[in-house]
């Protein structure tokens, strides 16, 4: 009996004891082939998926180091069925390969001619398939190398993509590191990516993705489609890109409901993307319109589902997807993986924390009572409204405020989902809101005055929810959300983490409603942030007016 | 020349011993003499079941004796198969498949029989006398006809025995093909061993195939052994503490439907033939039981079982394992018909032959994991597949797969533990070598608790309470939500309890989360509750309730008073009005809508109306019937009247008749058939009249006794059970 660091379950999750001395060490042996799932504050839940150590395969590594490692760190005898899982999910890799045939085109060759039979036989994979050249070699329509990829995915016989990659049309893109570092993960990240071709880089909010896309252009060293979610966040990306790099104002371009610009950077937004005109889509051709060298899609877990089309058509080019939280709530996940590409970097955010380089976050949840008649009208709601219901008790304006007079002077996102109840508050507060009519202009001057400190809270609807820079914020106050979503509360607590000047540590309030939904729904929310390591206290409504916090 | 009783006489206690031990089913029951002895000996049931266990060599060398004309010399033998012969021929003596008479060796009678009409491929002995160096000049025509018939079997059909080719015609000729029939033509021994070289095997197997696999490491075989052991047990252990809260309804058929195997599998993480081979282990050491009423639910020894040590606990499973005829890889077995788990179609009759011989074959290949190709060639030699082993490779693959389920092997190789189980040894080592139990859990603050090894009994019984299961293995992942921890409330828990065990238990501090979850679901927790009750009393005004409630005459109702204005009662509310009234109240009687019911009650039964049955009457038959009835009984007069003449006539007859016990006769047919004599015997026909029959006996074979009547001249034959007794003329 050793008495290592790691417990591998029957059920292959991997359990990794963070406080033994070798954790640090078995979590980057580790690393290329399980699947980070949860990390809370003791024990690290790993998962071996078929997924994971088949991208293990395409780095390099063959099954028998991951089963050396998986027996070295050990602490129990290691389950045979895990060890011939193992072996056999990573055999399966690099039977089909998808190359580039100067006479015909993109084919699909295979060392074993029955997996080849197997798959050509298959319902899904047929239309997308040419003339068969040989026994071992048949042709693929070069316009289904994503669609195929996918669905050989699905029938578990991975095809390696050795049909590369068009360079796309060079452009010369440098990072500038004059007055700023690249971190040591960041660059981990681009490199990770770099060298898997195409894949999801997940990272905390706040822990700078954006530099991660720079650093992947300066690499690519060519023309660059990036897609974000909305205008702001362009124009975020737009200014991030000046500064970080050796990109000037006229080599970058904005393509949105405002502009049409396509210079060799350009920077689209998903709804512009996905307008149709007349029935059909209007912007596509921005996909053909440049020799595009490479493709970042911001926020990649909020990707369309159009999106998810387009990109299947596109897989000769380099693609980046970046994300803080690849948790769909509609489960698309996997096809995220296959479209874009596999996870190229992940990285606890506790981890990261540690390093300084994202803020530590205080997260409290606050509860508070609903009065006679408020639970009344609860009981009563009919179902479709009972969450909105108890999110929007009157009780709750009485909370925000006073900890928004208790942390006077810092600044404070008060944080919600019903514009009812975001325009009382930001009555009773007196200070502006923004919500989805408020108009770009109007929402940049009241960003702008936020950063500078002119003003100190702000009350805002979900469209603030992602891609939007606020660096001091350091209190988020949430009073209703998308129901039960789980990248939402980690999203929102995003916000804050950006590192302060002062070193302070951030608070993430979240006020619920007591015995409703809202708790329950409050539960399924923060059982992400849990999982990534963040302890939520929860205290009583009457602590706060009391100021016993 | 010696029968085989004679010879079974003159041989010491040291042969007896080795030809019981190895055919334990001459001894069961202890025959009463030599010569019923040798008569269960020589009965082919006995015979098929020694010829099992030969080996594909010993095999051979039974067929090459076979195929010889007895007696035979040891040397006929050797020059038949192989020099190696000598010891395989001593075994097959030493188990009474051939013996040694005074003239040279001799096969039990219905030997042949068992082994069939063409051992080894071969047609029968030629009756003519053959030029066989003619052989090597055959033309092309009859050699390609040879060819096809040499290694069996001998039977080869012509278009027309009349006017057959010229290879075959010439063949034919100079009888080296013997015609059987219309068609068909056999190919003589002497000319298949001739053209076989001299020998009658294509090879002599004999040594058995080198068994190829994996070399695998001791310590780590043992390590995976262990980790084997203490899994299985906790398999049995869940699904029995499953089955405690929801017991499994059996099938009418008997046996655990589908979908219960499917939640089972689901709840234990495993796949159905994983989860059929567990309950079947636990059906097989008696932990579970199906009651009157089917539903399946562990026994009490199921309590017992959890006190003994880990390594008793193992010993339990394996050794009802080890013995039993049950197959549980049947279930759920792709492209056949669905057979249940603990169902009544499982057994297989060779299972627990297969299960030893594998077991052995593990154990004399220590340290190797076996490749299953050439496990199978191995098992082949060592069992060749004859009578009723058509499943024999996957019974062969399914012990091996449930051998490394049980921890016998681990990494697919034997372990230490293994032999030492099979070689019925001391297991406390397992004991030792388990991991060691840890005693406390570490929660996290999303809401989950992991034990980091094994937990100690008493502590993940609570927990399981407490918490789900979300990963096993050598760690338990337990995650708590709301429908747990409402579950341990109704298990009689309190919050409070709860938190102090969980704090007890843990070696890290509580999250508050936790203790909030806690705290809020056994605030809410009963607040409603549910009962059945008889009938209620109901009245606004609560004075009224109150002198109820008090008065002495009522008493014997017991009532309970559940609220100030309502008031319940287990007795029927007919009853309670009755006893109301004579107390001096006033009720109307109100139904469960609460509409009060007016006007006398008038009670109608619930169940149909199942009038009487009219017996007496009898409806009057139709012309055809009694027509038919009366061709019935006319029939059975005649019969009866021709019957009772045959008995006179048989007994008549049966003064005169030889009788000997079953015994004696089967002893003396088999002397007689080696002499060449003929006999007198009784015989029973159909209608059980015995007959007085001269006859010369042929052979004996599949219970009967093939010879040639006197009376008719005909050969027939008579079944052994109706011959009366035999007497030499």
């Amino acid at each position: 009996m050793t008495d290592g660091p790691l417990i591998v379950q029957s059920d292959k999750t991997l359990l990794l004891d963070i406080d033994h001395p070798l954790s640090t060490e078995c979590r980057r042996a580790i690393a290329p082939f399980a699947e980070l799932e949860r990390s809370p504050e003791h024990i690290h839940t790993y998962r071996l998926t078929p997924l994971g150590l088949w991208n293990a395969r395409a780095a390099g590594h063959d099954a028998e180091q991951v089963i050396d490692t998986l027996i070295k760190y050990s602490r129990y005898a290691v389950p045979h069925s895990i060890l011939i899982d193992v072996a056999e999910t990573m055999s399966r890799y690099g039977r089909l390969r998808l190359e580039a045939d100067p006479v015909h085109g993109l084919i699909l060759v295979t060392t074993d001619t029955a997996v080849l039979e197997e798959v050509i036989r298959a319902r899904k994979i047929q239309p997308l398939l040419g003339a068969r050249i040989d026994a071992q070699t048949i042709a693929v329509l070069p316009s289904q190398r994503g669609q195929i990829k996918q669905s050989l995915l699905r029938l578990g016989w991975p095809a390696e993509d050795f049909a590369g990659y068009v360079d796309g049309q060079a452009h010369a893109i440098d990072l500038v590191q004059s007055d700023w570092k690249i971190r040591p993960y960041q660059e981990l990240a681009a490199e990770g990516f770099w060298h898997g071709g195409s894949g999801v880089v997940v990272l905390p909010c706040g822990a700078g993705k954006t530099i991660v896309g720079a650093a992947a252009m300066a690499h690519a060293k060519a023309t660059t489609l990036i897609l974000v979610t909305n205008t702001i966040a362009a124009r975020q990306w737009r200014e991030e890109l000046l500064k970080r790099t050796t990109l000037n104002e006229d080599e970058i371009g904005e393509y949105s409901g405002a502009k049409k610009e396509i210079r060799p950077v350009t920077i689209a937004t998903y709804q512009v993307m996905t307008k149709k005109k007349n029935g059909v889509y209007a912007h596509l051709d921005l996909f053909d319109s440049y020799d595009w060298g490479l493709i970042i899609y911001d926020e990649v877990h909020l990707l369309p589902a159009p999106i998810f089309r387009f990109t299947a058509d596109i897989q000769s080019r380099r693609r980046l997807g970046l994300t803080a939280t690849l948790v769909r709530e509609d489960g698309m996940e996997g096809e995220v993986f296959s479209l874009i590409g596999p996870k190229r970097y992940d990285v606890p955010w506790k981890e990261i924390e540690s390093q300084g380089y994202i803020a530590p976050a205080e997260c409290i949840e606050v509860r508070v009572n609903l009065t006679e008649n408020e639970r009344l009208m609860y009981a009563t709601a009919e179902p479709e409204n009972r969450y909105r219901t108890c999110a929007t008790t009157r009780t709750k304006r009485d909370v925000v405020e006073a900890l928004v007079e208790k942390h006077k002077g810092e600044q404070i996102l008060v944080i919600g989902q019903y514009i009812d109840q975001l325009d009382e508050l930001s009555e009773v507060l007196g200070v502006p809101l923004i919500k989805g009519d408020t108009p770009i202009k109007e929402r940049e001057i009241l960003f702008n005055k936020f950063r500078s400190g002119e003003i100190t809270c702000l009350v805002v609807s979900k469209v603030a929810n992602f891609s939007i820079d606020l660096p001091d914020a350091t209190i988020a106050i949430q009073v209703s959300g998308a129901f039960g979503s789980r990248q939402e509360e980690a999203q929102r607590l995003g916000r804050i983490l950006r590192p302060k000047s002062d070193g302070r540590s951030a608070k993430f309030y979240s006020v619920i409603s007591r015995d409703t939904i809202d708790q329950d729904f409050a539960q399924n929310r923060q059982r992400f942030l849990a999982e990534q390591g963040y302890s939520y206290k929860i205290i009583d409504a009457d602590d706060v007016f009391q100021g016993k916090i | 020349m010696r029968s085989f009783s004679d010879y079974l006489r003159s041989v010491d206690d040291a042969a007896f011993l080795a030809l019981f031990s190895a055919r334990p089913d001459l001894v069961t029951p202890v025959p009463p003499d030599i010569a019923s002895l040798a008569v269960r000996a020589c009965s082919p049931p006995s015979l098929a079941r020694a010829i099992d266990s030969l080996n594909h060599w010993q095999f051979q060398v039974l067929e090459a004796a076979a195929a010889l004309t007895e007696p035979f010399t040891p040397k006929s033998v050797v020059a038949l198969t192989d020099k190696a012969s000598s010891t395989a021929l001593a075994h097959l003596i030493s188990i009474g498949l051939i013996y040694p008479s005074d003239d040279g060796m001799r096969l039990p009678s219905q030997l042949r029989d068992v082994l069939g009409n063409e051992p080894a491929g071969l047609g029968p002995a030629s009756m003519a006398k053959l030029k066989l160096s003619e052989l090597d000049d055959a033309p092309a025509d009859a050699r390609r006809a040879l060819e096809r018939l040499v290694w069996g079997p001998p039977r080869g059909s012509v278009g027309d025995i009349k006017n057959p080719g010229p290879g075959v015609a010439w063949l034919l000729d100079r009888k080296f093909l013997v015609p059987l029939d219309q068609r068909t033509v056999v190919l003589p021994r002497e000319v298949a061993i001739y053209l076989r070289g001299g020998k009658i095997h294509k090879e002599n197997l004999v040594n058995p195939p080198q068994l190829t696999g994996t070399k695998r490491d001791e310590r780590q075989v043992n390590l995976a052994s262990i980790a084997n052991i203490s899994t299985v047990v906790r398999w049995v252990e869940e699904l029995l503490n499953f089955w405690a809260e929801e017991p499994a309804d059996a099938l009418r058929a008997g046996g655990l439907g589908v979908r219960d195997l499917k939640i089972i599998s689901n709840h234990l993480g495993v796949d159905e033939s994983c989860t059929a081979f567990i309950t079947e282990l636990a059906y097989l050491t008696s932990l579970i039981s199906i009651d009157a009423d089917d539903r399946i639910m562990p026994s009490n020894k199921f309590d017992i079982w959890l006190m003994q040590t880990p390594s008793d606990r193992w010993q339990a499973l394996a050794s009802a394992w080890l013995i039993t005829s049950r197959a549980s890889g049947l279930v759920g077995r792709a492209d056949a018909k669905n057979v249940a788990a603990l169902g009544p179609e499982l057994d297989r009759v060779n299972a627990a032959r297969v299960r030893a011989l594998t077991l052995l074959i593990l154990k004399e290949n220590t340290s190797i994991a076996p490749d299953l190709t050439a496990f199978n060639s191995l098992l082949a030699w060592r069992a060749p597949v004859r009578r009723n082993s058509s499943m024999q490779e996957e019974l062969a693959s399914w012990t091996l797969r449930e051998a490394e389920w049980l921890g016998i092997t681990g990494q697919g190789a034997i372990s230490k533990y293994g032999i030492a189980f099979l070689e019925g040894g001391d297991c406390e080592i397992i004991n030792e070598d388990l991991p060691k139990t840890v005693d406390h859990i570490l929660i996290q603050s999303d809401n989950t608790a992991i034990a980091p090894g094994p937990l100690e009994h008493e502590v993940s019984q609570q927990l399981a309470i407490m918490a789900d299961i979300e990963s096993r293995g050598g760690a338990t992942v337990y995650r708590f939500s709301e429908s747990t921890i409402r579950r341990a409330l109704d298990h009689g828990k309190t919050g409070d309890e709860i938190k102090a065990f969980l704090i007890k238990t843990s070696k890290t501090p509580m999250p508050q989360p936790l203790e909030y979850l806690i705290a809020d679901v056994s605030k809410k927790h009963g607040k409603l509750r549910v009962g059945n009750t008889a009938s209620f009393i109901r009245c606004e005004d609560t004075a009224l309730i109150a002198q109820i409630m008090n008065d002495k005459k009522l008493e014997v109702l017991a009532f309970r008073r559940i609220a100030p204005e309502v008031i319940i009662c287990n007795h029927d509310a007919a009853d309670v009005m009755r006893f109301l009234r004579e107390a001096g109240y006033l009720p109307a009687a109100e139904s469960a809508n609460g509409l009060i019911l007016t006007g006398a009650r008038s009670i109608r039964a619930l169940t149909k109306p199942r009038p009487p049955r009219i017996v007496g009457e009898i409806e009057v038959p139709t012309l055809d019937m009694l027509n038919a009835a009366i061709r019935v009984i006319q029939t059975g007069e005649k019969s009866s009247h021709k019957q009772a003449r045959l008995r006179q006539v048989a007994n008549e007859a049966l003064g005169a008749l030889p009788r000997s016990t079953a015994n004696e006769t089967m002893d003396l047919v088999n002397k007689y058939i080696q002499e060449e004599k003929s006999l007198s015997i009784g015989y029973a026909d159909n209608n059980g009249a015995v007959t007085h029959r001269i006859i010369d006996p042929i052979r004996v074979s599949a219970g009967a006794l093939i010879a040639r009547d006197h009376a008719t001249g005909e050969v027939q034959s008579f079944r052994i059970p109706r011959i009366t007794g035999v007497a030499a003329l």
